[in-house]
Formats: structure tokens, sequence, C-alpha cells
């Protein structure tokens, strides 16, 4: 390997890293001539700039395996790197108009290296770079998150964030450590290898356990989700949908490798009557929980965007159900449902901040008569929660279906993974009621102010091509899933 | 002298085990912090004991622990300027009187 290859390969970061450098330059030298609104478009275009140099790098991509799986670069992996590189940008967008305070250059880079972490964590198949990639994704994201500085809230949010998130961290390297203390290797593949010949044995099963611990809190499901609440409302909006999507694509696609090939030597059984330990037990019993708790906790919620945390809690345990499939067709459909969660939850996310920060809240009431003081942006934030709750034709409901079909598809003799599905269907019926509590605010109660409300164009317009997309992903998800279909094997 | 492995894994596990009881028992978010820091360094001793045991030809564990140990200083640095921003509003670092937030 000579430094041009390896250059070669991290191109794309070197762009993000160089236009998080640049953001932060120019900020310093413009903070005080400018104004504070003016630096946010400066410091945003930069970021964007770099985001959308990145993918022009990223379709440009050999593919290439790099110091023994430190950095992966294949079709998958790029994909999802551009998914990741695309949130970012619309995570940017939405932020140009929020106020962060007066640290614009320190914020918009600090978006920027957590998308780096998050582009390391897809093409790592090795636990140190997962480690590292990990952490440098979840310390931008807790520094993000304390970024109101005026806030109470904020500030208590991203200690509580990372105080659940550093123990978990700790459960993730103490599992690591005697994963490859039994192997004897850091890589993936080879840790799959060694399992095969050894089987399970006792330490290897306590590092199966602590490594789902760590990335059960990563993903934020029961019962390693009680951070997810907090952080999502007391983090600013932008934060909370940078949280909730371009980290949980780059998580549950590492969860991914790692369960599926590294732990395939000893996966247990999830089937009704069946159940004998191993992951797929371990995630069967994480989705039933996580499904059941994230859907009844949303119910009782007054704060919009903790209702959407625990949304995201129950959409956790859906994944798992498609996770839990073990074959291609259960990894296909779970990268196509996050792929098309994230977009959703990103959408949703855009219209709370545009939304809130105009009529001073967050809260349910806030919302109330919507519909009429900003009807473009209501209709849009329908759309969203509809793909959220599994409506067709939008993308939600595909993405849902296809983790059922993968799950029933997996047994189907005797239907083994059955009950999950069945406890699945069960819960999203029970999410489609507080979904339209959230629009019978938006267009049923009456608004007590009933002025018109003005947002950006370029933001309605981002949004609108977000929602576009979800509605595109219904309609048509064919072309999607036939990709992914053919680079899963690439996993 | 010679001190077989499983000593190393069985402190290892005990110093988890304080860590994660400090971490979640205590309300002083410093000695939290502790707890959590304790917890990470266990985990480097396991990785040192296993390398130097089981796979001394390839020194991977060494990178493993040394970037482990950078990753623990960069955890505690966040970690206490959150815990300072905090204690601005509050004039506390008691973890129970973090009460704003709930539901």
């Amino acid at each position: 390997m000579n430094y041009l290859t390896l250059f070669r390969a991290l191109a794309p970061e070197v762009i993000l890293l160089l236009a998080a450098f640049v953001a932060l330059t120019f900020d310093l030298l413009l903070q005080h001539s400018h104004e504070l609104q003016q630096r946010m478009r400066i410091a945003g275009v930069f970021a964007i700039v770099g985001l959308l140099g990145a993918i022009v790098l990223l379709i440009q991509q050999a593919p290439v395996t790099l110091l023994g799986g430190t950095l992966v670069v294949n079709q998958l992996t790029v994909i999802f790197k551009i998914v990741v590189v695309a949130l970012t940008v619309l995570t940017v967008i939405i932020s140009i108009e929020y106020p962060v305070g007066r640290h614009v250059g320190e914020y918009f880079a600090t978006v920027l290296f957590g998308a780096i972490g998050m582009m390391l964590l897809v093409s790592a198949e090795e636990l140190i770079t997962v480690f590292v990639a990990l952490e440098l994704t979840s310390l931008s994201l807790y520094i993000l998150t304390a970024f109101h500085k005026g806030a109470l809230r904020s500030q208590e949010a991203a200690v509580k964030y990372f105080m659940f998130g550093a123990i978990s961290s700790a459960f993730l390297l103490f599992g690591m450590s005697y994963l490859y203390g039994v192997t004897g290797s850091t890589n993936l593949r080879e840790i799959a290898v060694a399992i095969q010949a050894t089987g399970s044995t006792p330490l290897l099963v306590v590092a199966l356990l602590f490594i789902l611990v760590g990335f059960g809190f990563k993903v934020a499901v029961v019962p390693f989700h009680l951070w997810a609440p907090d952080a999502y409302e007391g983090a600013p909006t932008p934060v909370t949908a940078f949280i909730a999507t371009g980290s949980k694509v780059a998580s549950f696609f590492v969860l991914t490798k790692f369960v599926m090939l590294s732990f395939a030597g000893m996966p247990g059984s999830a089937f009704w009557k069946h159940l004998t330990p191993g992951w797929t037990m371990l995630l069967a019993l994480m989705a039933v929980a996580s499904m059941v708790l994230g859907n009844l906790a949303a119910i009782v919620q007054h704060n919009v965007k903790r209702m959407l945390a625990y949304s995201s809690i129950a959409h956790a345990g859906y994944i798992f159900v498609g996770l839990l499939a073990a074959s291609v067709t259960g990894a296909t459909s779970v990268f196509f449902y996050v792929i098309v969660y994230a977009l959703t939850n990103l959408g949703a996310f855009g219209v709370v901040t545009a939304l809130s920060e105009r009529v001073g809240g967050d809260d349910l009431e806030h919302f109330d008569g919507m519909a009429k003081r900003a009807p473009f942006l209501s209709l849009l934030m329908l759309i969203f929660i509809l793909s959220l709750a599994g409506v067709p034709p939008l993308g939600g409901f595909f993405g849902k279906f296809y983790l059922f079909m993968a799950a029933v598809e997996r047994d189907s003799v005797n239907f083994g993974l059955l009950w999950l599905v069945i406890i699945g269907i069960a819960m999203s019926a029970v999410s489609l009621y507080y979904y339209l509590i959230l629009l019978k605010h938006m267009y049923v109660h009456k608004a007590r102010n009933e002025e018109r409300l003005k947002t950006p164009v370029y933001l309605n317009l981002t949004l609108a091509a977000v929602a576009i997309a979800v509605i595109y992903l219904g309609l048509n998800p064919q072309p999607l899933l036939a990709l992914l279909k053919n680079f899963v094997a690439q996993l | 002298m010679n001190i077989p492995l499983g000593h190393y894994l069985i402190l290892a596990a005990i110093l988890f085990a304080i860590g994660l009881a400090g971490a979640l028992t205590r309300k002083n978010a410093i000695i939290v912090l502790m707890g959590i820091e304790v917890m990470f360094n266990s985990a480097i001793l396991n990785l040192v004991a296993f390398w130097h045991y089981k796979h001394f030809a390839v020194p991977t564990a060494q990178l493993f622990a040394i970037f482990a140990i950078a990753i623990a200083a960069a955890e505690s640095a966040v970690g206490l300027a959150l815990v300072i921003a905090v204690y601005r509003h509050y004039k506390s670092v008691d973890v129970d009187e973090m009460k704003e937030l709930k539901g």
C-alpha cells in the first residue's frame, strides 16, 4: 500500500475535514465584521460545498480494502456514505436559520466531524476503527447537544446523553477486548472464521452481550433507551435530527455487520417455542420491548420532539425484526428501511425546526392550527408523519412491509418469527394513534393566533425535495431495493 | 513468579464492576466520570493481558490499548466540559438535581 491509494480511499473524508477547518477559520475572521445571521449562512455554505464535494468523490471511488479491513470501500459502503453525507447536507440546511449561539464556525465544524465519524464507521471492518469512529461520532454529538448555551435543558440533555453514552462505550470496549482475546484478531472477517472454528464459549457469550449493550445504547433500543427522549427534547432541533438519522444509519450498518458477519457462528434462535441463546434471541427480546414500550410511551407525550424520540425507539424495534431474519432479504430490508426512516425523520425534524422557532416552542399545543398558519410545511409534515406511521403508498409502508416479509420468509414452514411480526403490526396500529394526535393538533385544533408564518424559500424547497423522495421510495421502491440486494453480498 | 492470565481477567472484571457501580450509584457527576474511567481502564487491562498471554506475536492489542487510552482521555475532556456547563446553571454537580427533562 502506498500513501496515494490511502489518500484516494480517504479523499471524501479529507474534503470534509478541510471544509470543517475552512468554516472554522472563515468564521474566526468574520466574527467581528458580520452579523450572526450572515455568518451562519457563510459557514453553512462552506459546509454544504464540502459535503457536495465529498458526494462527487464518493461516486467516483474504486473498490479497495486497506490495512486489513481498517478502511473498506465497496459499492455498499459508498451507498451508505452517500446517505450519511446527504443527511448531513440536510442537517446543515435546516441549521442555517436556527439560533445556535455565537459559536457558528464551531457548530458547523462539529457537524462535519460527526459526519466524518459516521463515514469511517460505515467503512470500518475492524474493531479498533469501529471503536474510534463510533467515539468520534458520539463525542461530536455530545458537544452538539450542548450547543444551546442559553438553554438549561440543552446542557442537561448533553450531560445525560454523555453519561449513558460513555458507559455504553465502556461496555463496548470491554466486549471488544474479550472478542479480541478469544479470537486473536480485530478484523471482523477473521473473527467470524475463529468463531466458526471454536463455536460459542462463555467468554464469547459475554463479549456478544457487552457489544450488544454498547450498540443497543447507540441505536436506542429498550432497555438502553433512557437517554433518547431527554437528548432528543433538549438538543437544538437540527442536532436532534442529526442524532436521529445520521448516527442511526451508521450505527445500524455497523451493527448489521457485527451480527451477520462476525457473530454468524453463534446465532441462537428466536423462533417461537424454540428460543435458544445467541444474538437472534437477544435481539428478539430487545425488539419486542422496544416496539411495545416505545409505542406505548409515545402516546402520553406532550412534546413533539419527545414523541418522535419514543417513535424512533419503536422504529429501532421494527428494524431489529428485519435483522433477525439474518438473510439477504433481511439485510436488504433493514438497509432499505433505515434509509427511508432516516429521510422521513429528517424531514419531520426539519419541519419541527422551521415551525417551533417561529411559534416559540415544540409542545403539541404550539402546533395548533398549523395547517392555516403554514399550509405548505403542514402538508409536508402530513406526508412525513403518515410515512412514519406506515400508511401506503409512502416509503415507510413498503419499508415496514419488506421488514416483516423478510421475518416471515425466514422460516416459511413453521413461521417461527411470526410472533414478532404480529407484535410489530399490532404496535404499528397503536403508533397510528399518537401520530394522528399530532396531525389533529395541526389540522383540526383552532390556532390561538391565526397569523401566517413565513419560512425561507430554500428551506421549503429542501423539505419538499425530501418529501418527494419519501413518496418516490413508496411508489417505486424497486430500484433502490435491487441496488441494495445486489451489494448486500459485500457485507 | 508467574501470574496466570485468569488473574488479570478477574481483576479487570472486578474493576469493571466497581466502575459501573460507581457510575450508576453516585450522585456527583465527577465521581460518575471517574467510574466511567475505571470501566475503560479495565477493558484496556484485558487487552494488554490477552496480548501478552495469548497473541504475543502481533502487537494489535497494543495499538488498540493506545487508541483506547487516547479516546478515554478525549471522553473525560468532553465530559468535564459538559459538567462545567451544567455547573454554571445549577451551581451544583449533583446529577439528581437535573430534572428539567422528564416524562
